[in-house]
């Protein structure tokens, strides 16, 4: 977020700080503080209920203190953190191994539960050196290869270091093998877990996050992936095991445990973990794969890594309402376009805009069944791209609507002080019919074709990333070559 | 007797990290430069800005803020002349 490294390079500047946190929160600042060399740092904690005058009333003596008690002589310390970085981290037999995996840790306010050490909760395969060893052979790559980006992106320069959030660490090749190990992957699974750990495997800190992975391209038939029924659901267990790699990765490498630094609820995506493959035989002609949507050819595979930070929708309408509208203009949904009697193909997408913005603003990853693509070609959307613009151009209303929300109070409109990117005006210039987008460009919005014959679509929100800093979904999904990683 | 085996670390690479003492405080904060950093959408930082410059009429108080919680820095000029610094609210 920007804040710890710069109050401790102030306070490395010989300038006192006091930081106003929640209590709540303190063993993430703390853990932050110390990655960033002031692990004494003092903080006072405001609280999340008491009425606004009243808080600030009693948090002022506490910042004043802070800001002119003396030094303690452990606060005038100077040292060095330097965590343990043993390769092996547990020796003995498979069953003493299992108990050690399976340990778990008091976490107390706001969890008050014990939580796993080095899992998601579950049983692991144990990542003996053999096994590692065997999973090393998917990859050309050396075990000690640091992980770095591929290609410039939303991390920056081609050949940055992947920092791991929230603990921001590092990783090489092994690390990302073990996590894969213990997920229950192959040696073929390989590339791909590699290359969503090229995501650094980000989490939400106080948002709810969702991590899902979609895989495109020839890689997902090679390795036996499931891009029809239940993609997202239980059983293939490559879908699986990759899904659960990114966790693993997110806990073990990122060291993201929930009450320290992953402070929302939680989402079941991330439970089992979420990977899942795009149906590239079920692409309407014309219309182009993940891969050549990002920039890789069709004999190229990739992975779009995503952090749905909205909602995630779906069955809005059922799928046989779905067929009565298109085979013969009968149902709810044909009386709500407005189509009663008339047969298809319709614009299914009316049914749910603009209501998928009711809560929540922003791009969505519009997960939908080949047929329902079909009946969007066939009325005329020859393209992704065509659907993208319509999406755009659908999410307007009035700015005195816009201003009903709650994200748009921070970076969207820079608390409402900064510019409005349609019309480049200030936003408290702007008459409340103006009308503003809900997402911010065109391709914030993504489809991909999956899923089987039943008429389905889900909707995860967060979109696709975009390089603006004033979007609110700053981590939106983001591909990487999978190629580069085998 | 079980065959015995090693099983390798998963958790990720953290660098060593050279911790530095805490800036020495203020004697008093009469007549000094102290700057309210303000993070994320305006809540209790409105009040809070309110009462310091209230309550403390003898500090020069300049205040920088953010709709988002990365901050506005100070520049390097102004973090001459800035006695204490006071963020809030950090997430």
């Amino acid at each position: 977020m920007g804040q710890l490294p710069y109050i401790c390079e102030l306070e490395e500047q010989g300038i006192p700080t006091m930081v106003v946190d929640y209590e709540d929160q303190h063993s993430m600042m703390r853990s932050n503080a110390l990655k960033f060399g002031v692990p004494a740092l003092r903080f006072v904690a405001a609280s999340r209920t008491l009425p606004g005058p009243e808080d600030a009333a009693r948090l002022i003596p506490p910042i004043m203190d802070g800001l002119t008690r003396p030094l303690t002589e452990e606060e005038k310390k100077r040292g060095r953190y330097a965590p343990t970085q043993e390769r092996v981290i547990f020796e003995g037999t498979m069953e003493d191994a299992e108990e050690f995996f399976y340990q778990t840790k008091f976490i107390p306010h706001p969890v008050n539960a014990p939580l796993a050490v080095y899992t998601d909760g579950l049983p692991v395969v144990l990542p003996s050196e053999e096994r590692v060893r065997q999973m090393l052979t998917g990859t050309s790559h050396k075990p000690d290869d640091v992980i770095t980006l591929h290609a410039d992106g939303r991390q920056g320069k081609k050949g940055t270091e992947i920092m791991f959030l929230p603990k921001l660490r590092t990783a090489t090749v092994e690390k990302v093998a073990i996590n894969a190990v213990m997920a229950g992957c192959k040696p073929e699974h390989l590339p791909v877990v590699l290359a969503i750990a090229e995501s650094g495997c980000g989490i939400g800190t106080t948002v709810f996050f969702s991590q899902w992975a979609c895989v495109s391209g020839p890689i997902v038939k090679e390795i036996g992936m499931n891009a029809g029924v239940g993609m997202i659901g239980p059983g293939c267990p490559v879908n699986s095991a990759i899904g659960r790699s990114y966790q693993l990765m997110a806990i073990n490498i990122g060291g993201a445990v929930p009450g320290v630094n992953r402070m929302n609820f939680g989402s079941p995506f991330n439970t089992a973990g979420t990977c899942f493959a795009e149906r590239v035989d079920g692409l309407p002609p014309g219309w182009k794969g993940l891969n050549e949507e990002h920039g890789f050819m069709k004999s190229e595979s990739m992975v779009l890594v995503g952090l749905a930070t909205g909602g995630i929708y779906g069955a809005q309408f059922s799928p046989g309402g779905y067929r009565s509208l298109q085979r013969s203009g009968h149902g709810g949904v044909a009386r709500r376009l407005g189509v009663k009697g008339v047969p298809g193909p319709h614009n299914w997408l009316e049914y749910i805009i603009p209501d998928i913005w009711a809560g929540r603003e922003g791009g969505f990853i519009f997960v939908m069944a080949p047929e329902m693509a079909k009946h969007l070609y066939d009325i005329g959307f020859k393209s992704k791209d065509d659907v993208y613009k319509w999406l755009y151009e659908k999410s307007f209303e009035p700015l005195g609507k816009y201003k009903l929300r709650s994200w748009p109070d921070e970076a969207p409109t820079q608390g409402w002080t900064g510019i409005e990117r349609t019309s480049g005006k200030h936003w408290k210039d702007l008459p409340d019919d103006y009308m503003i987008p809900l997402v911010s460009s065109p391709t914030q919005n993504c489809i991909i074709i999956a899923g089987g014959d039943e008429e389905v679509c889900l909707e995860i929100g967060g979109g696709r990333f975009i390089p603006d800093p004033h979007e609110i979904d700053r981590f939106g999904a983001t591909a990487y070559s999978i190629d580069a990683w085998r | 007797m079980a065959e015995k085996h090693k099983f390798l670390s998963p958790i990720g690479i953290e660098e060593p990290v050279e911790t530095v003492p805490l800036a020495p405080r203020l004697n008093s904060v009469d007549g000094k430069t102290i700057h309210f950093c303000v993070t994320g959408e305006p809540d209790i930082t409105i009040f809070l800005e309110r009462q310091l410059k209230s309550e403390y009429p003898r500090v020069n108080w300049t205040v920088k803020k953010s709709a988002t919680p990365t901050p506005v820095r100070l520049t390097e000029e102004e973090r001459k002349t800035t006695d204490a610094v006071i963020l809030a609210v950090s997430w």
